[in-house]
């Protein structure tokens, strides 16, 4: 009698725990993904994910889905959760610093006195305090937050697909002609698309928004080159190029002339020269998200998403790596820009009704040390980091989950990586446990842990 | 708290099965019979309770490797809930296996089953241990090993298993089965195959108890062929292949024409277009024996050794992060003067395996230096993926799932790595053998230091003063070394025909069998016949009239992906695409802190800044696999040859070609010619000189319309491909 209640427990919360799983984006969708990635071997492959995609979008009754984005602002350095979002006032000087926490518009959430804007639309933010993992190294630390994955080496580029470039192969662009994955203002250290292949590797503008001289990398014609002459080009091309299609074996030869038919339409079309045309803005609105790179990377990432690229990552410029001279840092350079981009581009996106459909999140590789050295900086600590999420359908005005009097490791609602992550999957409806394989040919599911945060979704 | 009544009708049970145990009553045993049922109906897969952190509090070794401990949790674990033997039929391991309770993984088989009568029967004996004394598994194999299918035509395979007591038995239902491409065909959980729609080849694994063996479904292309009419062998490359392709009913396409060979031989062997003057000279020489004089002049060309240096220096990881600026082009020139002076593969192996002391005298310590962090486990993998062409990782975690390599194994060849010391100064330090163990590492299973053991399987015992590393170079070397002769003569036939006979090149093993398995073998052979020369297999594969066929598929081969009746052809790798844009247009890209001749391919390492060469798929070093080289496409890619200033700079430089012939005051020919010769090293066919003359005739401004002319060449495909 006994026995048999003890296996009713076990398998109740077993079955609970699968329908959960199986949530909002259902089982069928999950399966048709699957079949169509398992298929998709080269060119043609990808059409049938994409068909598959379609089918399973259309038995999905939030449609809205589709179209949802993100943009990322990469902290790259390690931002301090102590001086931002996560201040312990009680705690003795050498761990506390120099700054005071100030209200904000949600009663009871206090954040750092140098983020005063975003104190003031704290109901459209969210904070999730309790964020953690265990490398302390800029580059492996990166390529975890940025990939879901720990790797074992420092390396040059990250060894598993990032965020972004997941994101560009299971949904691709929001609209045809355009890129799905973009970095602001630069390609971003260990933001590529590593096993998925090339061709989801980000596109970036490599150049900043902020400067008059702006102008997408190669999109805009070459001086020289006045459309007319572009287009005698094309025809010649058109004429002279018969080598034939096939004679490759991987279908790159096909993949190129789709490449090449988008390109085209990017530079010859207004569409992504549209997206791009930041001078377009009013100019009491460019000074709203400050006149600086990380502002006008913010604003330019509002037009991208609302062209219909996908997903956005903006390196918010170096210098949070904080060693030395961290206050100081903090409040006459980093936070001001970082305080006023951010709240202009949340209060922007509500303001044309956009924010449920873009989610944007902001973090670094890792927090810092509570202990302050004697440079008045402090190091490296990925034990308690602060996530900022806003908008994206997800649940605002609230700071989830907190850390020890010394700020140095969760003690209620611990977030590991893949949890940070598969919030933001869940918000563009990503099975995160979706399997691709490496070239070792194991199975990889998109995050190997994690579920997305309860409180936010 | 159990009731008292409950322990001691255990205790009974218990007592009931020792002496049944101990009179031989026991059918079932738990390795020999258990263990295969758990396999093969996925409970132990990684998928589900296979995983590392198992599945709902219960975890199996991935696919049944290890029976103690499944064995234990099993038994032991999970409360004691998973076997019942006093009620067997209560036992969690069945109730969830036949969905009788809710079960994440389903209804795994039905209570009439056979599986189910087993496992029954195994739980009432008292679900005993696996018994000491059974006789264990040797290996496998299947009948029939290889068939020629049409579609839609079915085998029932038999998969026998041989037991240490020479005792053969039919395994047939216990076995797990995969095919490696199903629309050429298929498998059932029975064993069944059943030949697709697509023609071609699919290999079929059986698994059982950690021994796999393959099943070859040949669905021939065509009707097989008693002999191929327009292809005349020059070696035993072009016979044996002839030989596959009479089997698949597959016809060549003719060989290709002299301009297209000299451009694909040049790149192959050179990592360069040839000139426009190379071109030239080779088509208007008459000896019929020019193609093998071009092939040995390029082979004893600089550019050999600097375009080699290349590939092996991204496979071998060689940057110069962590300091080691200098110790990057040291390494590099030493890749180059090992591979000019042809020196033997095993030497050129040992020199790197092997390499000790400072990176001035070995400079190949780099190759350790960029593991630094993860010194034992990089080391070790590289070492089975570059030079034995297995891929030893997943076994680092757990036994390799479609090989025979067990943890055991990977920490065997682990075990020569671990007195690998380095000093603590300099960048890279020095490395040398150490008299005593330097690494932490354990071999999780058995929680000892790892020692050195053959992948062969046997051990090796070295003594305080001899560095276990060159034992393990001396083993590659031996000649019935089954790895090391293979798995260069593989990588070196991937690089010249675009796919090796076993691909990937690096991932040999019995379930990813060889295209040919006839021709690798035959060339590892004359490899070690003749003292691992590698240039003697360059010479020899660029000889055979296979790699000189043409690209074109014809209707006798277009359904051919791996047995290279035609050349497969391939875009440029990033260094060499760029080294060809700069020779096309005549303005050479400069690159800081490196001579100004120095061209992308001589380049030491991965960063010299180049938005060019990033963009189209500079490798960055970070793994030793070939395949860190990605051949997609991209926006970026068609933005910077179609529209970047990069490019119009280039074509329209002072000094490049366009404004050359000019000033040369060349004819509208002669500057026509000259553009195609050195793009696409041919002359342009009656059909281009119409077109260009057309279109030149009509843009005002001749400048501009040659340099048009040059923009048309540099982005067709017919440039970008080597064909």
């Amino acid at each position: 009698m006994l026995e048999i209640q003890g296996v009713g427990e076990g398998t109740h919360s077993h079955s609970t725990a699968t329908e959960k799983r199986r949530g909002a984006s259902g089982v069928s969708r999950r399966t048709l993904l699957q079949i169509g990635t398992l298929g998709g071997v080269g060119f043609a492959g990808l059409s049938l994910v994409d068909l598959l995609r379609m089918q399973a979008a259309a038995q999905e009754p939030d449609n809205a889905k589709r179209n949802k984005s993100v943009i990322l602002v990469w902290l790259a350095g390690g931002p301090s959760h102590l001086d931002m979002y996560d201040l312990k006032p009680q705690a003795p000087a050498e761990i506390r610093g120099e700054f005071r926490p100030i209200e904000t518009n949600v009663s009871g959430i206090q954040i750092s006195e140098h983020l005063p804007h975003q104190a003031r639309i704290m109901d459209k933010l969210a904070i999730v305090r309790s964020a953690f993992h265990t490398n302390a190294g800029h580059g492996m630390g990166s390529q975890w937050m940025l990939t879901g994955y720990q790797p074992t080496i420092e390396v040059n580029d990250n060894i598993y697909p990032s965020c972004g470039s997941v994101v560009a192969k299971m949904k691709g662009a929001n609209e045809p002609g355009l890129p799905a994955y973009v970095n602001l203002p630069r390609l971003l250290p260990l933001g590529k698309a590593a096993y998925l292949g090339a061709s989801y590797n980000p596109f970036s503008p490599e150049s900043d928004p902020n400067q008059d001289s702006f102008a997408v990398r190669n999109l805009k014609l070459p001086g020289s080159v006045p459309i007319a002459r572009l287009d005698r080009r094309r025809v010649l091309l058109g004429e002279l190029d018969q080598l034939r299609r096939d004679i490759d074996n991987k279908g790159d030869l096909v993949g190129l002339d789709k490449f090449y038919r988008d390109a085209m339409e990017m530079v010859t079309n207004d569409k992504a020269q549209t997206a791009f045309a930041i001078q377009k803005e009013p100019a009491t609105l460019r000074d709203k998200y400050g006149r600086n790179d990380l502002g006008q990377s913010c604003l330019l990432a509002r037009r991208l998403v609302e062209a219909g690229v996908t997903f956005v990552t903006i390196q918010a410029g170096g210098g949070w790596d904080t060693h030395g001279d961290n206050f100081k840092q903090l409040k006459d350079n980093l936070l001001p820009k970082y305080d006023q981009a951010v709240a202009a581009l949340v209060q922007d996106l509500h303001d044309r009704g956009r924010a449920e459909d873009v989610l944007v999140v902001s973090f670094g590789e890792f927090g810092r040390t509570p202990k302050i050295n004697g440079g008045a900086g402090r190091d490296h600590w990925p034990g308690a980091m602060s996530i900022l999420y806003a908008g994206g359908g997800l649940k605002m005005g609230q700071a989830i989950g907190g850390t020890n009097a010394q700020a140095e490791y969760p003690t209620s609602k611990p977030y590991s990586v893949g949890c940070v992550l598969s919030t933001i999957y869940h918000c563009l409806g990503i099975d995160h446990k979706h399997i691709f394989y490496d070239p070792a040919n194991r199975p990889l599911p998109i995050l190997n842990e994690g579920e997305p945060i309860a409180e936010l979704v | 708290m159990l009731p008292s009544s409950r322990s001691l009708l255990l205790t009974a049970t218990f007592l009931l099965v020792a002496l049944w145990a101990r009179w031989g009553f026991l059918a079932a045993d738990f390795e020999n019979e258990i263990q295969p049922l758990l396999t093969r109906y996925g409970c132990n897969s990684g998928g589900c309770h296979g995983k590392a952190s198992g599945q709902n509090g219960f975890k199996l070794s991935l696919f049944g490797f290890d029976t103690q401990a499944d064995y234990e949790e099993i038994v032991f674990r999970g409360r004691g809930r998973r076997v019942n033997v006093a009620i067997p039929e209560r036992s969690l391991l069945l109730l969830k296996s036949v969905g009788a309770v809710p079960h994440g993984g389903g209804t795994r088989f039905a209570p009439t089953s056979e599986a189910y009568q087993v496992l029954k029967q195994w739980i009432s004996d008292g679900a005993p241990p696996a018994s000491p004394s059974a006789p264990r598994l040797v290996s496998i194999r299947i009948e029939p090993s290889e068939r020629s299918l049409y579609s839609g035509e079915q085998v029932n395979l038999r998969v026998m298993a041989s037991y240490s007591d020479h005792q053969e038995r039919d395994v047939t239902k216990q076995a797990a089965y995969a095919s490696n491409i199903d629309v050429v065909a298929s498998v059932n959980e029975e064993g069944i195959v059943t030949a697709g729609k697509e023609s071609g080849e699919a290999t079929v694994m059986a698994r059982f108890m950690g021994e796999v063996a393959v099943f070859t479904a040949i669905l021939p292309h065509g009707a097989p062929l008693s002999h191929i009419d327009n292809f005349t062998p020059r070696n035993y490359i072009d016979e044996l292949s002839v030989d596959k392709w009479k089997k698949l009913g597959l016809t060549p396409t003719p060989l290709c024409d002299d301009a297209t060979f000299i451009r694909r031989v040049t790149l192959d062997a050179n990592g360069r277009l040839p000139t426009a003057e190379e071109v030239r000279e080779f088509l208007a020489d008459q000896n019929p024996n020019k193609r093998a004089e071009c092939i040995d002049r390029l082979l004893d060309s600089p550019e050999y050794a600097s375009y080699f240096a290349l590939r092996w220096g991204s496979i071998l990881r060689n940057s110069n992060l962590a300091g080691a600026d200098q110790a990057s082009y040291a390494f590099h020139n030493w890749l180059k003067d090992m591979l000019a002076r042809n020196r033997r593969y095993d030497e050129f192996v040992r020199g790197i395996v092997a390499a000790s002391g400072e990176w001035q005298d070995a400079p190949a310590i780099n190759w350790y230096w960029q593991s630094r962090d993860d010194p034992l486990h990089q080391v070790t993998a590289d070492t089975a993926q570059v030079f034995l062409g297995q891929r030893l990782q997943c076994a680092r975690c757990h036994h390799h799932p479609y090989e025979r390599w067990s943890q055991d194994d990977y920490y065997g060849l682990a075990g020569f790595f671990t007195r690998l010391g380095r000093k603590s100064f300099g960048q890279p330090p020095p490395y040398f053998a150490s008299a005593n163990v330097t690494t932490g590492e354990r071999n999780p299973r058995t929680g000892k230091v790892p020692e050195p053991k053959y992948l062969s399987g046997d051990s090796a015992t070295f003594s305080a003063e001899e560095d276990p590393r060159h034992g393990l170079v001396d083993w590659m070397a031996k000649p019935e070394n089954p790895f090391f002769a293979k798995s260069l003569v593989n990588r070196l036939w991937g690089h010249f025909f675009g796919r090796g006979l076993v691909h990937e090149v690096d991932d040999m093993r019995a379930t990813n069998p060889a295209s040919n398995p006839q021709l690798l073998d035959a060339l590892a052979k004359d490899f070690i016949e003749h003292q691992f020369d590698m240039k003697h297999m360059c010479r020899l594969m660029l000889n055979s009239n296979v790699y000189q066929l043409g690209s074109e598929p014809t209707d006798g081969n277009k359904k051919d992906r791996q047995n290279f009746a035609r050349y497969y052809g391939r875009r440029m790798i990033a260094e060499v695409f760029l080294d060809s844009v700069d020779q096309a247009t005549g303005a050479k890209t400069k690159f800081n802190g490196v001579a100004s001749s120095a061209r992308a391919v001589d380049l030491p390492h991965e960063n010299f800044g180049s938005y060019f060469l990033d963009t189209f798929d500079r490798p960055r070093r970070v793994t030793g696999c070939e395949c860190e080289r990605s051949s997609g496409a991209t926006l970026a890619q068609v933005l910077t040859l179609a529209n970047s200033d990069d490019i119009e700079n280039k074509i329209g430089d002072g000094q490049g070609v366009v404004a050359r012939l000019l000033k040369d005051q060349k004819s509208h020919e002669e500057i026509v010619d000259e553009l195609y010769l050195g793009s696409l090293s041919r002359f342009p066919t009656a059909d281009e000189k119409n077109k260009t003359k057309y279109f030149v005739d009509a843009v005002e401004n001749k400048t501009e319309a040659y340099q048009d002319l040059l923009w048309t060449l540099l982005n067709s495909r017919e440039f970008m491909f080597n064909h």
